[in-house]
């Protein structure tokens, strides 16, 4: 079954989806950079136990 | 592909990006914004600027989402009152299902990235507040008790605490003071605009302070909160979480709120009915009913606007200061 749209509803979908996706390119950014700044962290912390490993070795 | 406009069918609305947005209550969302950003940076220690920025979204969105419930779950009582008439949902642009749904999507998204971002600690307590505002204000107190916005206030309070938890992973009591200025402000703040909406707020049968007890009790209960909150809005200054700029300028606007206080207390706003201008015409619109009042009125609208200005600066104050400190070291 075809939907008929009127052009007042039809409008207001377009804007409605259009900030759709903005919000979820938003959404991806956000958690693109919340993974890459947990990483980072994740890192530091690893590299600074290798550190105390190597030294306690020594 | 052509498009026959036919006939309008329920299932496809005409709903604007707008009208979400407006449904964010952005006017609170800025104060939230505000406050919570204030909470992150007095709070001891550091945090990555990225990390910070997205606490502060995060945040503002749960702030948001509890104004999107807010305004779902009162849209028959919107739909009566003059300041709140041309909401989405009160004036049928929304549906109340949509606008929870909204509501929810925005509490879960906020609530998670807040968590996986800072700690779960921040992201309960966002949590909290959600909650706290929509259920706890919106459903059981608004409608039944004129303590409503006492109660119900320190919904509003918890943006300052939530920040510095996303930095420290606690609430030490330097927090709970910062909530403590918004909590006792929200009352003087609150009845001052309600002195000359008692008209609305009766016809939608909410029993806000001068409808339930009289404008006078509210103006001597406006005095007494008063007289509690310029103390604790000092008092930062004093432990010292504030600098002499703080201090200085919680004082001097303490007094100010004060005098604005005991004149709105000798006045008679409130007792006169509302809703009519200046020129003897009726106010329509948000900002008109804010603030074209009537002669009698003008105390009360007069000390509702310093409030704001009060509170704002206080936490710049504080927001400044931190940040020079941050500078010097």
């Amino acid at each position: 079954m075809s939907l008929y749209l009127t052009s007042e509803q039809l409008t207001a979908r377009n804007r409605r989806s259009q900030w759709i996706a903005v919000g979820l390119v938003a959404f991806i950014v956000v958690i693109f950079l919340s993974t890459f700044l947990r990483m980072q962290r994740n890192l530091a912390e690893r590299t600074a136990q290798l550190q105390a490993v190597a030294e306690m070795s020594r | 592909m052509t498009q026959t406009p036919v006939t309008s069918t329920p299932t496809v609305s005409t709903t604007q990006p707008e009208d979400f947005f407006q449904l964010l209550k952005p006017r609170v969302m800025s104060l939230v914004i505000f406050t919570a950003a204030t909470g992150l940076v007095v709070a001891p220690g550091s945090v990555n600027p990225l990390v910070a920025a997205i606490a502060i979204l995060c945040i503002a969105v749960g702030a948001g989402a509890a104004g999107t419930f807010n305004m779902a779950l009162e849209g028959d009582t919107d739909a009566l009152m003059r300041r709140t008439r041309g909401r989405p949902v009160a004036a049928g642009r929304l549906k109340k299902n949509d606008a929870m749904a909204f509501g929810v999507v925005l509490s879960v998204f906020s609530v998670m990235l807040l968590g996986m971002n800072t700690n779960w600690f921040a992201a309960g307590l966002l949590l909290m507040t959600i909650a706290y505002y929509a259920v706890f204000y919106t459903l059981m107190l608004k409608r039944r008790t004129p303590q409503n916005i006492v109660i119900g206030g320190a919904a509003g309070a918890f943006p300052p605490v939530i920040g510095w938890a996303a930095v420290t992973g606690d609430a030490p009591w330097q927090a709970w003071l910062l909530f403590l200025i918004i909590f006792l402000w929200t009352p003087p703040h609150s009845w001052a605009l309600a002195l000359y909406s008692t008209g609305d707020y009766a016809k939608a049968g909410i029993p806000m302070m001068p409808v339930a007890r009289g404008a006078r009790s509210t103006r001597l209960q406006i005095l007494l909160y008063s007289l509690v909150f310029v103390p604790s809005a000092i008092a930062p200054g004093l432990v010292g979480m504030g600098g002499p700029l703080y201090l200085a300028v919680s004082i001097l606007g303490g007094l100010m709120f004060l005098a604005l206080a005991v004149r709105l207390w000798r006045s008679r706003a409130g007792d006169a009915p509302d809703g009519i201008g200046r020129d003897g015409t009726e106010v329509v619109g948000r900002e008109a009913a804010l603030y074209d009042v009537r002669v009698e009125a003008k105390p009360a609208r007069n000390l509702f606007a310093f409030s704001i200005l009060y509170l704002t600066v206080l936490f710049a104050a504080l927001l400044v200061e931190s940040l020079a400190s941050f500078g010097v070291a």
